[in-house]
């Protein structure tokens, strides 16, 4: 490995400032590679790729909000009121 | 939604709009659910997500005629109620997208992440059933992110609407959507960190 390769290693900071096109495959193959290089080094910078990619499923199921049945109830008789009077 | 409800979809769109009242109520009642969840977990106001269901279905009623099927009807009804949350939202405040205080990993002046992470709780996201405190945390962390920042978090990971969409509704660039998804995921991804580390 080169100099100026090495030079162009990510570091934590940069890595993590590019996780979101990373894992979008939206990098250019270069920085693609510069970060996976910072990542085969960093454990904690892989610790932090899983975590943050499991963030949205574990907010996913946290803000589950289901529909109660009496507001469907109001829901079907407001649309039947507003439409049949159309 | 599965390629068959997707079918269903169209051929219930269709009748309904021929006049069929039956089968556009069973399209409300495939999609309530999911239109009536957007609304809540935007506005965070039970009465407000009622009306925004009424009034996103009723919207979608009128509009049937203009509905040509470019899109499965669930997003489009999806869109409606995320463009009406959103006014609603704009009625009531004045949005708040400060980001100063958004939390965030810390990192040395060398660019190495200041805190090593405790563990990795990736794998606990496959557990079937939330702990019942972390699920309070997140709501919580969600409840504290900027406004800004929440609904385009909640419009792209917990709605599914595309970068394009969320730029439009939002009226802000594909980039400035990015970035403050981006922000608000690292915002989130400190409030579990520390809840693991706190248990």
């Amino acid at each position: 490995m080169g100099l100026s390769r090495q030079s162009h290693m990510f570091n934590c900071k940069e890595s993590i400032d590019s996780l979101l096109p990373f894992l979008e495959g939206e990098m250019s193959p270069e920085d693609e590679e510069h970060l996976r290089q910072h990542l085969n080094g960093c454990p904690p910078c892989v610790e932090f790729v899983n975590t943050y990619r499991a963030t949205s499923g574990l907010c996913r199921k946290a803000l589950v909000k289901s529909m109660p049945p009496e507001v469907a109830g109001r829901l079907r008789a407001y649309l039947r009121s507003k439409l049949e009077t159309k | 939604m599965t390629q068959t409800s997707v079918e269903d979809d169209r051929e219930l769109l269709a009748r309904a709009q021929a006049g069929d009242m039956s089968a556009f109520e069973a399209l409300v009642d495939r999609h309530e659910e999911k239109v009536y969840g957007l609304a809540l977990r935007m506005t965070r106001s039970e009465a407000d997500a009622a009306e925004i269901a009424q009034d996103t279905f009723l919207s979608a009623y009128q509009h049937l005629s203009e509905f040509r099927g470019e899109a499965a009807f669930g997003s489009w009804v999806h869109r409606i109620a995320a463009n009406n949350a959103l006014m609603r939202l704009r009625r009531q405040k004045v949005l708040d997208i400060v980001s100063d205080d958004l939390a965030g990993p810390e990192f040395t002046d060398r660019g190495s992440l200041a805190e090593v992470p405790e563990s990795d709780w990736s794998k606990r996201a496959d557990d079937k059933i939330l702990d019942e405190e972390l699920g309070r945390a997140i709501r919580e962390a969600t409840d504290a992110l900027p406004e800004g920042y929440r609904e385009v978090f909640l419009l792209k990971d917990l709605e599914g609407l595309s970068y394009e969409e969320i730029s439009e509704m939002v009226g802000i660039s594909i980039p400035a959507v990015k970035s403050r998804l981006h922000r608000a995921r690292l915002a989130l991804r400190e409030a579990i960190d520390a809840f693991y580390k706190e248990v």
